[in-house]
């Protein structure tokens, strides 16, 4: 009951937030019926995701056959959720997709193009004039923010690899794995080449 | 669960909570509790469970195994909390049916989905669970949530329910049932005979009708109990699962 519990409290939030963009009803319309299970090893947990056209259903359980099935760790499923660019992530090497995924690249770009209108629901709160006066506000805020952060982001990067060098820069990195990856080969190849020589029968004398 | 009286041509009698009466007038006790009860059974619901009752719903949609195009009977549906999540399940190629055999339930319930737009799927049924007015295998799904117990012939009722299902189709009854704790038992039955009539007096003017719910969930069945009714019915495959520590729990049969 903990599980239902939760699940109903995340798909409630979830739904509100989507019902902020006018476009998800229609977008989520034709995959209303499609059921989605998502495996997780590690923490060993199973969610089915059922889009509907006023949102998502989540469930613990879910008897009808799954449409599509994704198995991946707790941190891609994270990932998966935040990122922006999800389908980058679905195509990552420890993400395993069974059946229709088409039904999940599709779901997931609805949830990537999601344009809430924050300022919609602030106006039914406060008012249409504090509400667009905040909301402006707030994204000249957050614009500032993000270009601080990504400012930081690229001075800590130029000071850590350039300056201190307390690490490699990233090109200088993936030099240096490729060469890896070539001596790895060329190791394989010569033990692949000891290991038949061994094997050959000794050939007699011919003197 | 119904005993005849000895030695007369007397009426058959069965109980309607802790009193015995006949069983022609088991039904309409049963149906005067419900005229009573029926406005305020939804925030009788939230406040006499604390909402919890929301959460044993959704477990029995998540079992349903409801598909879009199916079609669904929800018996004694009431304000049907259960058709409104069928009905968004079958979507437009499938059908829901709320059945309840009480007018006044039936009412709220139809107002309330309209209401709320649903609509299109779903039709309204006055029945009686023991005589389903539909044609056999005609259900991918059959359901009676907190319903089975205010049945007089549940034997009947859950015959009837067989008949309606397709092969392979599934009954679901949700009900009170036995706690597995004797502890959680005690608290339970002091919940139940004490605040219980009294959310009643003072929500719904009418402390009556939830003693009459209190009795009821003592005289039903409890889990193994009812399994084998369903078995003796007909179904196969007849598992339950406890929720709340066995205060309620979701029986599951399947017709072969």
């Amino acid at each position: 009951m903990l599980t239902q519990a939760v699940l109903a409290g995340v798909e409630a939030g979830l739904n509100r937030v989507l019902r902020l963009d006018a476009s998800v009803p229609a977008r989520l319309a034709p995959l209303a019926g499609r059921v989605i299970a998502v495996d997780c090893p590690a923490p060993a947990v199973q969610l089915f995701v059922l889009p509907e056209v006023d949102g998502l259903r989540l469930a613990a359980h879910w008897e009808a056959p799954a449409d599509c099935r994704l198995r991946a760790p707790a941190t891609s499923l994270l990932r998966l959720a935040v990122s922006r660019d999800k389908t980058s992530i679905l195509h990552g090497p420890e993400v395993e997709l069974e059946g229709d995924s088409g039904l999940l690249l599709e779901l997931a770009g609805i949830l990537q193009d999601l344009e809430l209108d924050w300022e919609y629901e602030l106006a039914r709160w406060l008012g249409p004039l504090p509400a667009a006066l905040l909301g402006g506000h707030l994204r000249l805020r957050a614009r500032w923010a993000l270009d601080g952060l990504d400012s930081l982001r690229q001075s800590l990067a130029d000071y850590l690899s350039e300056e201190s060098r307390s690490l490699v820069g990233r090109q200088e990195a993936e030099a240096r794995f490729a060469e890896l990856d070539d001596l790895k080969l060329a190791l394989d190849r010569l033990e692949a080449r000891v290991e038949r020589l061994s094997s050959t029968p000794a050939s007699d004398d011919p003197a | 669960m119904n005993e005849p009286r000895e030695g007369s041509n007397a009426e058959p009698t069965t109980h309607f909570g802790y009193q015995r009466v006949p069983e022609s007038q088991k039904a309409r006790k049963v149906a005067e509790v419900f005229h009573s009860v029926a406005a305020k059974y939804d925030l009788m619901n939230d406040l006499m469970s604390g909402g919890i009752h929301r959460l044993w719903k959704r477990f029995t949609i998540e079992l349903s195994g409801v598909r879009p195009g199916n079609r669904v009977l929800d018996i004694a549906g009431g304000t049907g909390d259960l058709t409104r999540q069928f009905s968004r399940l079958v979507g437009p190629s499938g059908e829901v049916v709320l059945a309840d055999i009480n007018a006044s339930m039936l009412k709220v319930g139809r107002d309330k989905l309209l209401d709320s737009g649903v609509a299109g799927n779903v039709s309204f049924v006055q029945a009686d669970a023991e005589k389903l007015p539909f044609p056999d295998n005609h259900f991918d799904c059959v359901t009676i949530a907190f319903g089975l117990r205010n049945v007089t012939h549940k034997e009947d009722a859950l015959r009837s329910m067989l008949r309606v299902l397709k092969p392979g189709g599934r009954l679901l009854v949700l009900e009170f049932s036995k706690p597995t704790s004797s502890l959680l038992s005690k608290a339970y039955d002091a919940y139940s005979f004490t605040l219980l009539p009294l959310m009643g007096k003072l929500v719904t003017n009418d402390a009556d009708s939830y003693r009459y719910l209190a009795e009821s969930i003592r005289m039903h069945p409890d889990q193994e109990t009812l399994k084998a009714m369903m078995v003796d019915a007909g179904f196969e495959r007849v598992t339950y699962h406890n929720m709340t520590g066995g205060i309620v729990a979701l029986h599951r049969g399947i017709k072969p």
